[in-house]
This record gives C-alpha cells, structure tokens and sequence, in this order.
C-alpha cells in the first residue's frame, strides 16, 4: 500500500517542555487514522509536522515522499486541513472564500463544493465574521475537501459541532474520503468518535506514542477482567501484566494486556479467579495507558 | 509564574492592571528618557541647548504620558482602529462583589498613578542630566485629567462615535490650556488656581460620568463591552467589505494579490487618499483663518514621510493575540512556495504604498499654490523673479512668515527638480519605488522576527539603541573637550564597517541558506540580482546628480557610499527566510 505519511523518530521541545519524544508514525493510503491523547499529548504538534507548519528539529518527517517545509507545494496541494482554531479570514465572504482557495487547488470540484454548501445549509453571502462557531466550522471543512485532497488532516473536527452535524456530516465526509482510497488524519479526545470512524488508532501520552496498530488489534491487545481473590487486600494486588487496578477487598477491576491465559495463571498464584473478562474499550485503554485510572489517581 | 495576591479585590484589580500594562509602562519610561535626552545631548553637542530644542524635549517627553498610546486599544482586545472595542474592558469583573467605583476607580488610579509617576521620573532624571527645569506638578495634573477624560469617553460607553466625538473636546482642552501655559517656558510655566480647579472637574466629572456608564453596562441598560473573539476587526474589515471585486480563481498568484489588496492593501490606499483629501482642505480653510496655517503647514510638511513610516508595516499580515505573534495559518497551509508569497505581499503592500505616497505628493503640491489665499494682492504683486535674490528676512517680512515658508518650500522643489536632467528623474523615480519596496520587505521581515524569535530581536534593538545614546553623549562629550574627537571619529568608523560588513555578510549567508533550503527559486534570485543592479545604477547616477564623484574618492569611501545598492538584494533574501521562519517554526 502507497505509504502517505511516513514519521521517523521525531522530536519536538518548546523551551524546557518536550512536546513530542521520539514519535514514529505511518500512514497509508484508503485508512482512516485516528489520533487520541489528553490536552498536550503532542497531537496537534505532530499534525502540524505533517503540514510542515513545525520543522522537524530531530528525526524525518516525509508527505507523500517529500518533506513538507522544503516542498510545501507538493505536499500540501495534495492535503486538506481543518484545524481546530478555524481560523478563517474573517473578513472575507464564504463564496470568496471557496473562489480563494479553488485558485490553489487546480483539482477544485466546484459540484461537490457547491453541494456541500447547500446540504450545510451555509449562506454563501455571509461573511466569516457573521457566521456561528459550527457554521464556521463547515464552512473551513468545505475548503479543506472541495479539492477532493489525498489526505485530509482533521485537528479536534468535533469542536464547536452539534451532536447531528458530528454524526450526519462529519461522520460521513471522513468515510467518503477514505472509501474513495484516500486518507484522514483526525485528532480528537472524543474516544467513540475514534472509534466510530477510525480504521488505525494512535494513542498520545506526554509527547510519545504509547499504543498505535488497528482499532481491531489494539482493542484485542486489551482486555478488562473483574477478578475475585479469596484473601483481602488493602493496597491493589500486583499483576504482572496489568496496567490499571480499580476497586478495593477482595473484588478488582483490572484493565490488562496479554494472553487471557497468562492472566488467569496470575491470579490464581495470588489466590484469585478471574470472574468476567471482555476486551476493553478504547477509553479503558486510553484511561490505563494515560495513567488516569481511578486506582493510578489516587495511587498517586 | 506570577501570582495574584490575594489581599483583596482592589489589590487583585490593581495586579491585573499591572500585568496588563507593566512591559508599555517601562516602555514608554524608556522611551521618553532616550527621545528627550537624544534631542537635548544632540543640541549640546553643537553648542548650547537652545530654548526650541528644549521645548522640543519637554513636548516629546510629555506626549509620550499622552493616553492614545496607552493601552486604550490593548485593553479593549484590540489595536487602534482595527478591532478596538469601546466600552469597559474589564467585562468580567462585572460578577464580582465588588462595586462599580471601585471595579472602574481602581483601573483608573492605576493608569494615571503609573503614567503621573512615568512623567515624573522621566523629569526629574532629564532634569538632573541636561538642567532644565521640566515642569512637575503642572504637568503631572494635566496627565491625570487626560487620562480620567478618555477612560471615561473610552469605557463609559460602547458607542464608538459618542466614544470619538466625547475624547476630543476634554482632551483638546487640555491640550490647549497645557500649549497655552506653554508659552512661556522655560522662562515660566506655571498653572493659576483656576487651571488647577478645572483639571480637577474635569476630573471629577468624567470619573462620575464613566461610573455612571460602567454601571448601565454592569446591569444591562447599556449595550456592554463586546468580548473580542476574532482577529481581526474593525476599519480594514469595514473597508474590506465595502470595495469588493471577485476574487480571480485562475491562478494562485492573482488570486494573493486579491487577498493582499483586500485584507490590508485598500486600507493602505484609503489613508493615503484620507490625507491627499485633508491637505487641500487645510490649506483652503486657513486662507480666511489665519490660526489654522500652522497646521496646514506642518501637516503637509509630515505627511509624506509619515505616509512613508507608517503605511510600509507588517506586510505579511503577523496577528497579535494576547500578546502572541504568529502567521496565519490559513495562508501557511495553503500551497504556495514561501518566497514568490512573500514577493507577492511586499509587492502588492509596495505598490499600495507607492501609489498612496504619489496622490499624497501631487495633492501636497497642489495645495502649496494654495499659499497665494494667504497673501494680499500687494503681497502677491511682491513675488517675482527678483524676490528670490532678496535676503530670507526681507522676504518674510514682505509676505509674512508662513506664506514664505511655504513658497520656500514650493520655490525648493522646483529648483531641485527643475536642476535634474531626464535620466536623473528616471534614476530618482526607480530609487524612490525600490527603496520603498525594500522598506516594506524589512519591516515585514522585522516583524516575523520579532513574532519568531522576540527576546533575540529585543535584545537586538536594545543594544542599537545604547550603542547610539552612547555615540550621542560621546559627540556631547567632545564637544565639551572631556573626550577625544579620535576616539569619537574611531567609533563612529568601526560602526560605519561593522554594519556594512555585517550587512554583506547577512545577505551572502541568507543568499546562502535560501539556496541551500530551496526556498528562492532561480527566476526570483535573478530578480532580486537585476532589481539590486536597477537600484545600485540609480543610485550611482543620483550621486553624481548630487555632486558625488565616486571616481575620484578613496576605494573604502567609495565603496560605504555605494553600498546602499546592496539593501535590495538584502531585503530580497531576508522577506522570503524570515517569512519561512514564521511559517515553518
């Protein structure tokens, strides 16, 4: 498969605060990619690497095969970008707008454009500055994917949408555009949003990438077990391959990584038995990884 | 990280206000010092320091405490005339328990304590140095009027023409009484009792009038401050709104011009169109009032190079957001090589401001002719050919000061033109056009370095500026015989070759990185090399219009005196490399 990002080993500080730590991303061709972390993992840093808005001070930053500081013109005629601020002109109108950026896209599909503006329901007389949050929010999506981009960046989509123009809108432009063999990158802290459309997960936690691979192979890697031990226990029990305890006695809930069967032998040497176990859901995960647990917290 | 203290509200409002205002405030101290001290140690170096210089100081010094440039804009969530909003400013205090005089009495006695203490200081430190006795508590209540005044025009209401219409009257009363006692300093500048007590209503009474507003704001009988969310706002968008032509979709390029002209380019050509207008008017009004001259006189003696320092700046459109300067990211993403985005933006700006400064000369000229409304028709009979061959005095006697001054000016012009052959207007007219566009390209590069990398800029410019007070106290010093002329002519020669090499030296390793970077295509870098040899051969013949034979001076003269042909091709490397530092951080 055409490989469409392709980051190696990157590194990023702002003064004393490293705001991305040796982080190694891939992205191919018809996937959707979904990046999750809490406020100041290093999504958005990294999605500006992609867009050459950041150098790449240590390790290799490659779009379609070029580095997008050097080549912004190869790289970013072939990219659509919806940032989280939507920062728009605001004195232009929205049909100035759409004219404005068709001049740089030489691929513009006015149809779609045109199709995208009436479905949104979007004034085209308006300007910027007169528009709603959401409204602005539409308006910056229709110029990022009326050029029918290779790959379409996403940074927090979600914020400032409603509930229906999440689900109805977003939801669907993001699966139209992988479905026609091209590819998203979307940030977000919206874990069933990531669920919901991603085909790839990222998993951002202090600047580092701490779990990355297929929705479907990282949720498999994880599993939640409720396990019953016969002897009380004050503190959490250790468990070499758990990543987050969360209860208190005798009954504990433990989100943990891998063979079912390692597990089970690991609380049974503690005297324990495995009651329930399920594969836990990307927030489980998410929670364990960040250290955010109930347990961690107050552990900590 | 700073902490509020948390003493009490009015301890917490006064910290706000310091936040806020500390870096202008120690700004403006600074300023005011280094402008007053460098005109008077400039005059002492050539003798004694004559009573206009002096006055000249007091007035730079004194205008410095002036309101305008306080934080009015800043602390309203925007700059001067381009997203200011008037009404209170501190919106968010309103759900403190607080009350209204005192959420507005404590901003207010800090604005004008720090500005009273600035003054002040300042004073007393230019007094100490030169010996001139800067006026203190005159000044200093003239200060705190003001600025009561305008925070109550500013903040006791969001109506922005009550706003502007209720600023002039109190402050250029006050203006006018302080020009008025004036007069006679520094043999005398003393304020009667009466003076005193009518500072002190206006004081009052705007005080009382802006907690009066604040309050019908506060409960919502008055439209309040509106929170600023946007960028950018107010005059540009306006007229960006009102001129409107589509945007060509047929090339990247045009359709950067398009953006350019629309979002600051049209503003540019309004001020110049804006002054082009007011100097006629000036000059047709003060034929029957006589007082106005003056200001018809200074106003089109500054307009042309105030429209040449101020229209040039910030090209490539660097935002300010809570004290944060960055590029937008909206034209950064889109996809455009740096150089040719940033050749577009100094371009269009260039032509704008070429454009603005000829309709501001052709209108200045043309109300220069106005002069003869000034004059009697005994007056006018007086100015023939012999006139120019009488002694200045007497020919200001015959036509009156001001009207000589302005046919002085007129008869200047013409005889400098008039002694310029063809070529030399030609070289003059690629000189002036080149120049500015390298003006525009090194404000626009200052000010992405300054969003890029601000405390190295900073530092930068401190340096320059201690580097020329020190050059200035060190002329006053051997002027007084307490320094060596040697050491001064020694300085000032090391200066001379350290910025000419180190100007050589910045182009050929911004030349250097460009290429290295792929960031100047060839057919610019070409571009930049013929503008540089247009401007370098323009140059040469001026000089030699000039009387300057480079031919005959020494090689090292010669070459300083040519190196100004070096700025375009410096400018040329430095607009797209700064504007790639800001784009790609």
């Amino acid at each position: 498969m055409e490989q469409i990002v392709d980051i190696n080993n990157l590194s990023r500080s702002f003064g004393s605060n490293t705001a991305l730590d040796g982080v190694s991303f891939r992205a191919t061709a018809g996937q959707v990619y979904g990046l999750v972390g809490a406020n100041g993992a290093g999504k958005t840093t990294l999605l500006k690497h992609v867009l050459g808005l950041l150098r790449a001070t240590s390790g290799s930053v490659r779009v379609f095969g070029l580095d997008p500081v050097r080549d912004p013109v190869g790289a970013l005629s072939r990219v659509g970008y919806l940032s989280e601020e939507r920062e728009l002109p605001e004195w232009m109108r929205v049909d100035e707008l759409m004219r404005y950026t068709q001049a740089f896209h030489p691929t513009w599909d006015a149809s779609y454009a045109r199709e995208l503006l009436e479905s949104f329901e979007l004034d085209s007389s308006k300007k910027i500055k007169e528009l709603s949050k959401g409204m602005r929010a539409q308006a910056a999506l229709i110029a990022a994917v009326a050029h029918r981009p290779e790959l379409l960046i996403l940074d927090e989509p979600s914020s400032g949408l409603d509930a229906m123009v999440r689900r109805d809108i977003l939801d669907a432009i993001v699966r139209t555009v992988a479905d026609d063999g091209r590819t998203v990158i979307f940030s977000s802290h919206l874990l069933d949003e990531v669920e919901r459309m991603s085909d790839h997960v990222t998993l951002m936690h202090h600047g580092r990438v701490t779990v990355s691979g297929r929705l479907d192979d990282v949720r498999g890697g994880y599993q939640r077990s409720r396990v019953w031990f016969g002897q009380h226990f004050d503190q959490p029990p250790v468990l070499d391959t758990a990543l987050a305890i969360e209860g208190g006695g005798r009954s504990w809930s433990v989100v943990h990584t891998g063979s079912l069967e390692q597990f089970h032998h690991a609380v049974l040497a503690l005297g324990g038995e495995v009651v329930e176990s399920r594969d836990a859901t990307l927030e489980e995960i998410f929670l364990a990884r960040a250290g955010r647990s109930r347990q961690q917290v107050e552990a900590a | 990280m700073m902490r509020s203290p948390g003493f009490s509200p009015v301890s917490a409002l006064l910290w706000e206000n310091w936040r806020l205002t500390r870096r202008e405030g120690a700004q403006r101290f600074a300023q005011g010092i280094i402008v007053a001290g460098a005109v008077l140690a400039w005059s002492a170096a050539f003798g004694a320091i004559g009573t206009n210089t002096a006055r000249w100081a007091f007035f730079l010094v004194g205008m410095t405490y002036v309101p305008l440039w306080v934080s009015v804009a800043k602390l309203n969530g925007g700059r001067f005339m381009d997203g200011y909003r008037p009404g209170y400013p501190f919106y968010f205090l309103y759900t403190r328990p607080v009350p209204t005089f005192v959420l507005v009495g404590a901003p207010i006695a800090y604005l004008v304590a720090s500005a009273v203490a600035g003054y002040v200081a300042s004073a007393l430190v230019l007094r100490a140095a030169f010996g001139y006795p800067f006026p203190l508590l005159s000044v200093a209540a003239c200060i705190a009027a003001f600025h009561i005044a305008q925070w109550a025009a500013q903040w006791g209401t969001s109506n922005k023409v009550v706003q502007w219409l209720g600023s002039m009257p109190a402050g250029l009363g006050i203006m006018a009484l302080a020009f008025w006692r004036f007069r006679e300093w520094p043999a005398r500048f003393d304020f009667l009792i009466g003076d005193y007590a009518l500072l002190t209503l206006i004081g009052v009474a705007s005080f009382g009038l802006t907690v009066a507003g604040v309050a019908r704001q506060r409960r919502g009988d008055a439209r309040a401050f509106n929170p600023r969310t946007t960028t950018r706002d107010g005059f540009s968008d306006w007229l960006a709104g009102l001129v409107r032509f589509p945007c060509p979709t047929t090339s990247a390029t045009r359709a950067q011009v398009w953006f350019d002209l629309r979002s600051s380019g049209l503003l540019v050509l309004a001020i110049g169109a804006a002054l082009a207008m007011l100097l006629p008017l000036l000059f047709a009004v003060s034929g029957p009032i006589a007082a106005v001259r003056p200001y018809a006189i200074g106003v089109s003696a500054f307009a042309w190079p105030a429209a040449l320092l101020f229209l040039p700046g910030n090209a490539f459109g660097i935002r300010r957001r809570q004290g944060h300067a960055f590029a937008s990211t909206f034209e950064a993403t889109l996809p455009r090589k740096t150089a040719p985005l940033a050749g577009v933006k100094v371009l269009v700006r260039t032509a704008c401001v070429v454009a603005a400064l000829i309709v501001v000369g052709l209108s200045a000229w043309a109300s220069l002719s106005l002069v003869s409304g000034w004059m009697s028709a005994a007056q006018k009979m007086a100015i023939g050919p012999a006139f120019w061959e009488l002694p200045s005095s007497q020919r200001g006697a015959l036509v009156g000061p001001e009207a000589h001054g302005v046919l002085l000016l007129q008869h200047t012009i013409q005889q400098t033109f008039g002694a310029l052959a063809g070529s030399q207007l030609v070289a003059l007219a690629i000189v002036i056009a080149i120049g500015v566009a390298v003006l525009v390209a090194l404000r626009a590069a200052h000010a992405a370095l300054r969003a890029r990398y601000p405390r190295r800029l900073n530092i930068a410019t401190w340096m320059l500026l201690v580097h020329g007070l020190v050059l200035v106290l060190l002329a006053l010093a051997v002027r007084r015989g307490i320094a060596s002329a040697l050491a001064l002519d020694t300085i000032l020669r090391g200066t001379k070759w350290t910025v000419a090499a180190g100007t050589v030296f910045a182009t050929v390793y911004l030349f250097w990185s460009l290429l290295r970077e792929r960031l100047l295509p060839p057919r610019q870098a070409g571009v930049a090399l013929l503008a540089s040899a247009a401007f370098g051969a323009a140059w040469f013949t001026l000089l030699g219009a000039g009387g300057l034979h480079i031919a005959s001076m020494p090689a090292i003269d010669a070459a300083w005196m040519l190196s100004p042909a070096l700025l375009p091709l410096t400018a040329c490397v430095l607009a797209p490399w700064s504007l790639s530092r800001i784009r790609h951080t």
